[in-house]
């Protein structure tokens, strides 16, 4: 079986920058990391110095993440060996007794890191991560909230939080920790056109016309995102259908629902190839909208 | 409520849209391009999300339009499938039952079809699905024997090719078409390689 150096024709440095870049950027893609990672480690650990611990951790975890036991164990041991008191390695054991599905011994692993740094961040997001992969939904969600009383910074958490709480449905909730989000990214056209997204959900005049706004929001801030133009047309669409708005008000958001089917038919016109179903979308909006504006919000 | 058979082509795409994300829950549409019956041949399928299955907005997007499509290409939406993110875990959650109910205003023989991910593994031999049926006005789990799946072996066999030639990476769903418009989330390519690998086994040429 060929190396990922010869099949893809590349140095050992090419291999290590890949690995860097995918680490600061936080790419999940394990099977690849796992694959150049094995590779790199195996064949050119000596010239790689004090990155080839960071990169052992990157690959450990990736090794987790694609059951790879054998790689995730022997990566494991090596930062042992070097960082024989430390934190995070310990941290990363418990992951691994996460991955064999060890619950309590990882939580016992956790705790004995609190107690001796209470303040470790990561290991308390593991202990919720272990929560919600046993299903325990209202208590993960219990503990992110008191998480986030002391740690009113962390990003990753309220997003965590959101999600979480948008599969329980609480959509209320879910508004809010996107709004925390917003005020602090407010750059984000993600954030805004999810909060778009939970607010049409909720449904009700007053949620679908800020609903509208964010979606629209979302567009200029980035205005290739499909879901926000999407979303604009529907919500647009469903305000000015409403028996409860003035004239003026639905005769502007026929305006809206228009310019968004328009901005659509372009966005496929121009990048749309012959193999997607290019001849049906633009033409079934405007056909299917009919259906559209007779259904309320689904969920 | 009758028999329900699942073809090799929708069970396929769905165990390859479940095996794409298998940190998400992921769901789609069931789709019959046989007349209405007393029986129900689920022929493809349709996979939409892998993110936020209970927000509304691209949900109803996704049911519109593939509902057009379908007028256009003589099919039916006659069910829905979901993998939940969490293994372990294969009843309906609240959103898969309001689809499968709003499926239902239509379509009175409406497939509930949930994955049972702790059964997705290469040497399992039987089919990692739960069934359910509307009856009584709630989703009962439907009678096993009343559930065909032809060719199992076969059909399995060619999910196992699928894999090893990467072609599960072909699978387009509906999100991914949102965050490319370039995409084909009617997975044209991905039927016809798919329908190859079948014809032997059915003996067409």
């Amino acid at each position: 079986m060929s190396s990922i150096s010869e099949l893809y024709d590349v140095c050992w440095e090419e291999m290590r920058d890949k690995l860097r870049k995918w680490r600061e950027e936080n790419y999940r893609n394990s099977e690849q990391i796992v694959d150049v990672g094995e590779e790199l480690i195996n064949e050119h650990a000596s010239k790689l110095g004090d990155d080839v611990w960071i990169i052992y951790e990157q690959v450990m975890i990736a090794a987790l993440d694609c059951s790879r036991d054998d790689l995730a164990w022997s990566c494991l041991q090596e930062l042992k060996r070097q960082f024989p008191d430390s934190h995070r390695v310990k941290r990363l054991a418990g992951m691994r007794l996460e991955a064999l599905e060890r619950y309590e011994d990882a939580n016992k692993l956790y705790d004995s890191i609190l107690q001796d740094d209470p303040t470790n961040t990561v290991t308390r997001k593991r202990k919720i991560s272990i929560l919600q992969a046993q299903g325990k939904s209202s208590e993960a969600i219990r503990e992110l909230n008191e998480y986030l009383e002391q740690f009113v910074g962390d990003q990753e958490a309220w997003h965590e939080l959101s999600e979480l709480y948008i599969n329980e449905h609480d959509y209320a909730k879910a508004a809010f920790c996107l709004e925390e989000l917003m005020m602090t990214n407010p750059h984000n056209h993600l954030y805004c056109e999810q909060y778009a997204e939970v607010k049409y959900t909720q449904g009700g005049l007053e949620n679908l016309e800020l609903a509208r706004k964010y979606f629209a929001q979302a567009l200029k801030l980035n205005n290739r995102n499909m879901r926000a133009l999407f979303g604009l047309y529907m919500s647009a669409s469903h305000i000015a259908a409403s028996p409860k708005v003035s004239a003026k008000v639905k005769k502007d958001n026929v305006k809206y629902a228009a310019w968004a089917t328009s901005q659509i038919s372009r966005a496929y016109q121009v990048r749309g190839t012959q193999e997607c179903t290019l001849g049906v979308f633009p033409v079934r909006l405007e056909d299917s909208c009919h259906t559209l504006l007779m259904e309320p919000p689904l969920l | 409520m009758g028999e329900v058979e699942l073809s090799c082509l929708a069970y396929a795409k769905m165990y390859l849209h479940a095996s794409q994300f298998p940190r998400c829950s992921v769901n789609g549409l069931l789709l019959s391009s046989s007349p209405a019956g007393a029986a129900v041949c689920i022929t493809d399928c349709v996979p939409l999300l892998h993110s936020h299955l209970s927000l509304a907005p691209i949900t109803q997007l996704a049911l519109t339009q593939v509902d057009a499509w379908c007028s256009q290409t003589q099919q039916r939406i006659v069910g829905y499938y979901q993998a939940n993110a969490c293994v372990s875990d294969s009843s309906p959650t609240p959103c898969a039952l309001k689809i499968a109910e709003k499926i239902f205003e239509q379509c009175n023989n409406t497939v509930l079809l949930m994955i049972d991910g702790e059964k997705m593994f290469p040497s399992c031999r039987v089919p990692p699905i739960v069934m359910y049926e509307r009856k009584d006005a709630r989703w009962a789990l439907k009678d096993k024997h009343a559930i065909m799946l032809r060719q199992w072996e076969e059909t399995c066999s060619i999910v196992n090719q699928l894999f090893s030639s990467g072609d599960q990476t072909l699978l387009v769903d509906f999100d991914s078409h949102l965050d490319d418009i370039t995409k084909d989330w009617t997975n044209q390519k991905l039927n016809a390689k798919i329908m190859e690998l079948i014809s032997p086994a059915n003996g067409n040429v």
